[in-house]
């Protein structure tokens, strides 16, 4: 059952990796996006969000992904979305998402693609 | 307007025209992804460029607001209480000098809003001059136009964002059909589909229940430990199945900004959604019933493949005389039975006999009175005594709504003597070589009816060579036509056999299928048809 929505973050290699749980939706979203603006402000412009314990993401949950890919995108940045559930990345794809966004099976496997 | 000061071409001027592109270009890239604070930011950022010695502050006011927000600039130099009201601005762009040495320009951006840009020379004695007002009138037009762009774009990017979401509607409304339509006996579609409606719909939180007349069986919410927003809006959908009531509830639209109404598509994709499950509840359940009738089937055909074993597919052959029987169930496995048995002392015992009720239970006694039938005759009893114990025997093994009519005979091949017993079941004819017939009428008790000793009687004939001996069961006599008429009401079987002295048995019991199939014609059977002739060669 799904969980009420937490994220954790950390530094890897001055990347950051941002792992959530439960719910993407509004409240997810903007948690999702005032961590990141806390990092951005300092420079971090490669990042990583984990959605293993994720599996339901709303559209409103989107459009603050979206922002986080357009203020990404203004400084040559780069997101990678990583653990999608079939559901969630079907979900993404249709939403455009991968046009300006990466994925990979693993965070290992997406601080790889920053290299 | 205030008198002011004309200067020549100014530094300002020159500064402008150096600092347009760059100017036009931040705007621009903060545009693309920025608030518009962010672009207030910006432009004071490089108006303070043109305007080295200038205080300046943005102020804006939204479409129908009678307030002016400072977004940028020098907001604690000045109170924007005696500015006009936005509401009482006139025109799409205007300068006012409030005092020699402060300029404001407004501007109605595209989206109805206002800004206004306030200009403080300083030192305080340095005026306005028209250089100035020209280039903050060219600045605030710059950003009027990348407002406008930006706009643009967000409505742009709106209209994708929700032709795409529609498309995820849809498309998801087609693989959830999918998932839930599995037939998994331990999948949750009521569950998957509640998920699926509350995200596709941006809603909050949900729930189904599941109930039955008289308690809740299941209540599952999404997310867990969810709870409602006051004052928020739910809507509902539901059906009924197999005595079950699901009722599916999504609450509180999200929206950036806030809680908003459902939308009428909203309430089109959870029906939708809820009746892909009731759908999947129906055919998972017929899919069941499938499987169980599929389990009766083989079982059936194992029974019938035993019954089979049971019933003689070729009757022995009895020196002096034909024999020849038949047995047509009405289902698969049959509740009729008879056989011709050879005894130790050249005798042959013959049975015919019908167990109450059809189908496997029936069969099951048949194989029961099969056995302890062959098992008994090799106690060479005396037929009433043989008749008592399969009563009992018969009694032990069946269940009290359960017994077997049967006509018992043992005939000594070489006299013709035949001694016969009957349990409750039809009389059996002889074919008599004077062209009469009769009807043996001997009653008796049927076996396994009830547990008591009784008194079993038996009588004796004599078959003279030609004459015949027919055992049959009710479903001979009893077989109805499409008007529900029994043959023995229509016909009578006891004026089929007056009219006959057959030769051969095995033709004789033919001929007596074809009489009988004449009385049903297309009627369906709903009773084992078995019938057994033997006749005297010489």
């Amino acid at each position: 059952m799904e969980q009420p929505f937490s994220l954790t973050s950390e530094l890897k290699e001055n990347r950051l990796v941002i792992t959530t749980s439960g719910y993407v939706n509004n409240v997810g979203g903007e948690t999702i996006a005032k961590e990141f603006n806390r990092h951005f402000e300092k420079g971090i412009t490669s990042v990583v969000i984990n959605l293993a314990d994720s599996r339901v993401v709303n559209s409103i949950g989107m459009s603050f992904l979206l922002e986080i890919i357009e203020q990404l995108q203004g400084v040559d940045g780069k997101l990678i979305f990583t653990n999608l559930d079939p559901a969630v990345e079907k979900m993404l794809t249709i939403m455009g998402i991968f046009q300006f966004a990466g994925k990979a099976s693993d965070v290992a496997g997406a601080l790889k693609l920053f290299h | 307007m205030n008198a002011h000061t004309s200067a020549p071409p100014s530094a300002t001027l020159v500064r402008i025209a150096d600092q347009m592109e760059s100017f036009r270009e931040n705007l621009r890239k903060v545009s693309r992804t920025g608030t518009a604070a962010d672009l207030a930011n910006q432009f004071i950022r490089d108006a303070q460029i043109v305007f080295p010695n200038a205080s300046l502050r943005f102020l804006h006011a939204s479409p129908g607001s009678g307030q002016w927000e400072v977004l940028a600039g020098d907001a604690g130099s000045k109170s924007t209480a005696h500015l006009p009201r936005p509401s009482d601005d006139d025109g799409k762009s205007s300068a006012v000098h409030s005092e020699k040495n402060e300029l404001t320009v407004s501007q109605t951006l595209a989206d109805g809003s206002r800004i206004r840009v306030v200009l403080v020379n300083m030192p305080a004695q340095s005026q306005i001059s028209d250089t100035d007002e020209l280039s903050l009138r060219v600045l605030t037009g710059v950003l009027e136009t990348i407002y406008g762009e930006m706009l643009h774009r967000r409505n742009e990017k709106a209209m994708l964002f929700s032709l795409n979401h529609r498309i995820l509607q849809l498309n998801s409304l087609i693989d959830t059909g999918i998932e839930i339509a599995t037939i998994d006996p331990h999948a949750l579609p009521h569950r998957l589909a509640l998920v699926r409606a509350i995200s596709l719909t941006n809603a909050s939180t949900g729930m189904v229940r599941v109930s039955d007349a008289n308690a809740v069986l299941e209540e599952y919410r999404f997310p867990e430990h969810s709870s409602r927003v006051k004052d928020g809006k739910s809507i509902q959908s539901g059906f009924e199945f197999s005595g079950r009531t699901y009722v599916f509830e999504i609450s509180d639209k999200e929206s950036r900004s806030g809680v908003i109404p459902f939308e009428e598509t909203d309430q089109m994709l959870l029906d939708a959604l809820t009746k892909q499950v009731h759908a999947s509840l129906e055919n998972r359940h017929l899919h069941e019933q499938a499987i169980e009738n599929e389990r009766i089937e083989r079982e059936l055909s194992v029974a019938a493949s035993i019954q089979r074993k049971i019933i003689p597919l070729k009757l022995p052959a009895v020196p002096g005389y034909e024999i020849a029987g038949i047995n047509i169930p009405s289902r698969s496995v049959g509740g009729d039975y008879y056989d011709c048995i050879p005894l130790p002392d050249k005798r042959y015992a013959l049975i015919i006999a019908d167990v109450s009720g059809k189908g496997v239970p029936a069969a099951l006694l048949v194989s029961s009175l099969h056995a302890y039938l062959t098992a008994y005759l090799e106690g060479n009893d005396p037929l009433p005594a043989l008749a008592g114990k399969l009563n009992k025997a018969l009694f032990r093994a069946s269940t009290e709504d359960r017994f077997v009519t049967a006509l018992l005979a043992l005939l000594t091949p070489a006299t013709g003597d035949i001694e016969y017993l009957s349990a409750g079941h039809n009389p059996a004819y002889i074919l008599k070589s004077d062209h009469t017939i009769e009807e043996l009428k001997l009653g008796g008790i049927p076996l396994g009816m009830l547990d008591a000793d009784f008194p079993y009687q038996s009588e004796h004939r004599k078959l003279t060579p030609g004459e015949g001996l027919l055992l049959y069961t009710d479903g001979v006599t009893e077989a109805e036509n499409e008007r529900h008429e029994l043959y023995e009401q229509a016909h009578s079987l006891s004026g089929f056999l007056a009219s006959r002295r057959p030769e051969r048995a095995e033709s004789f019991i033919g001929d007596l299928i074809s009489e009988i199939r004449s009385h049903t014609g297309s009627a369906s059977q709903n009773d084992d048809i078995t019938a057994m002739y033997l006749i005297r060669k010489s």
